[in-house]
């Protein structure tokens, strides 16, 4: 039942999750009457976006000004990175999620200044493969499985991920020797069957770094609806990190609260825990009475604020998102990335941020 | 803000037949993109073809940060790049 390599009832829906697009023509490039109707497709979550083009140019090729075709895509007026994959480009963008998602192509004029350049399905395959090389770098200390692998192996891997079929991709990434850490939580379910040897023998907790791409959006403090949430207009209000997360903690399980808090330490500078659904009301005027811990929270952000810096005091999480799905935060970390993660072995993680100040760039 | 100022040491390494530069170790901003780092090459080396990585292992999104590669994968607080005329490393 528990064979390796087997894949989980959650992996399939996340492998056959897919976001229906309904796709128009930039208006500027429309050189008929009446202009082409929208393209209406499936995309699939674990995709992304320029492995769409073949399917979407019919739809508007004798609509097009001469010219050569470089595809890229738009989010009302935000041009979309295109080696982020679409269900975390969704997740991200649409607060409150839009079906169909409205998006627009160009064909044309592409934002060099903007967007990193992108000669179709080979650039996607050339991004996707490093990505994959740097996960591996993170969990091995090298990339010699990837490497090392066949061409036939790094063919099918890469067919499996532009079709979406679960099953030869975990044939083949099987065998590059990347099982992260112990999923603590199936483990416990099944430890009856399993001797200690056994779980040494899976390499069930190798170097205990998972890799982690997370995109915080901050949202003003007045905002309760999720569809009240302004568009993002610019890359530069969305802060990234690329930070692996070290799982430790024997005996207890290490938590998706605690990779979080792991991540942004300065949001957990005085709570232990956060719990979405009871948080306890605050007093309104307790702010500024507790000057140690203002301190420390400036303390704090001159060691990990490094990396991102914005929050005021009193930011808390409002969201956390992770393929479409709100998980709990008590959910142990190990599942959710044995189950959630991107064929690159890569966890990519939304968070909604709720700041006391709306944030500015200054 | 201090994050502003914080510097990323970067040891260039010239791979195959690639030209070594003379200098080969310079200071950027932490809130560089790689990108900067793939221009300065090619602009150093007038070549539009370039291959770049990091660790002789995996090339990085051109968006990534320099501080953040520096974190996660630098030796001994130093990010370590290689660039090839050809591909070198698949």
């Amino acid at each position: 039942m528990d064979n390796k390599g087997a894949a989980t009832e959650a992996q399939h829906y996340v492998w056959d999750g897919a976001i229906p697009l309904q796709i128009h023509l930039h208006e500027s490039e429309v050189t008929t009457l009446p202009p082409p109707p929208p393209a209406l497709i499936l995309a699939p979550r674990l995709g992304y976006l320029p492995l769409l083009a073949p399917q979407i140019k019919p739809f508007f090729s004798s609509s097009l000004p001469p010219g050569v075709d470089t595809v890229w895509f738009e989010y009302k007026g935000l041009p979309l990175k295109w080696y982020i994959p679409t269900g975390t480009l969704f997740d991200l963008l649409c607060a409150e999620p839009e079906r169909p998602w409205n998006l627009t192509v160009h064909f044309r004029g592409y934002p060099v200044n903007l967007l990193i350049p992108c000669e179709g399905e080979e650039s996607v395959k050339w991004s996707f493969i490093n990505a994959l090389k740097e996960a591996a770098y993170i969990i091995n200390g090298n990339c010699k499985n990837i490497m090392n692998m066949s061409q036939s192996d790094q063919t099918e891997l890469w067919r499996s991920v532009l079709h979406g079929q679960l099953e030869p991709y975990l044939r083949v990434s099987s065998k590059l020797k990347l099982d992260i850490v112990g999923d603590d939580f199936s483990l416990k379910l099944n430890t009856s069957r399993q001797s200690n040897s056994d779980t040494e023998a899976t390499g069930t907790t190798k170097s205990g770094k998972i890799p982690v791409r997370l995109y915080l959006r901050t949202i003003g403090e007045d905002i309760d609806e999720l569809e009240d949430v302004s568009t993002v207009d610019s890359w530069e209000n969305i802060s990234y990190i690329n930070c692996p997360v070290e799982v430790h903690g024997e005996g207890k399980s290490f938590t998706l609260n605690d990779a979080i808090k792991a991540l942004l330490p300065e949001l957990f500078a005085e709570e232990t825990t956060v719990d979405l659904d009871s948080r306890a009301p605050e007093s309104e005027g307790g702010e500024g009475s507790d000057g140690g811990s203002s301190r420390s929270s400036q303390k704090n952000g001159e060691s990990s604020c490094a990396r991102t810096g914005l929050f005021s005091d009193g930011a808390e999480i409002k969201l956390v998102r992770i393929q479409g799905i709100e998980p709990r935060l008590d959910i142990p970390f190990g599942w959710v990335v044995k189950n959630l993660m991107n064929p690159e072995q890569y966890l990519h993680i939304c968070i909604y941020i709720k700041v006391l100040q709306p944030f500015t760039m200054c | 803000m201090a994050s502003e100022t914080r510097k990323v040491v970067v040891h260039l390494r010239a791979t195959g037949d690639a030209p070594i530069l003379k200098q080969a170790k310079f200071k950027m901003a932490g809130t560089d993109k790689f990108a900067k780092v793939i221009d300065f090459l090619r602009r150093q080396l007038h070549r539009e073809t370039l291959f770049v990585y990091v660790n002789s292992a995996f090339s990085p999104n051109p968006d990534e940060l320099v501080s953040e590669l520096c974190n996660n994968f630098g030796i001994d607080g130093k990010l370590v790049v290689n660039y090839a005329c050809s591909m070198a490393w698949g």
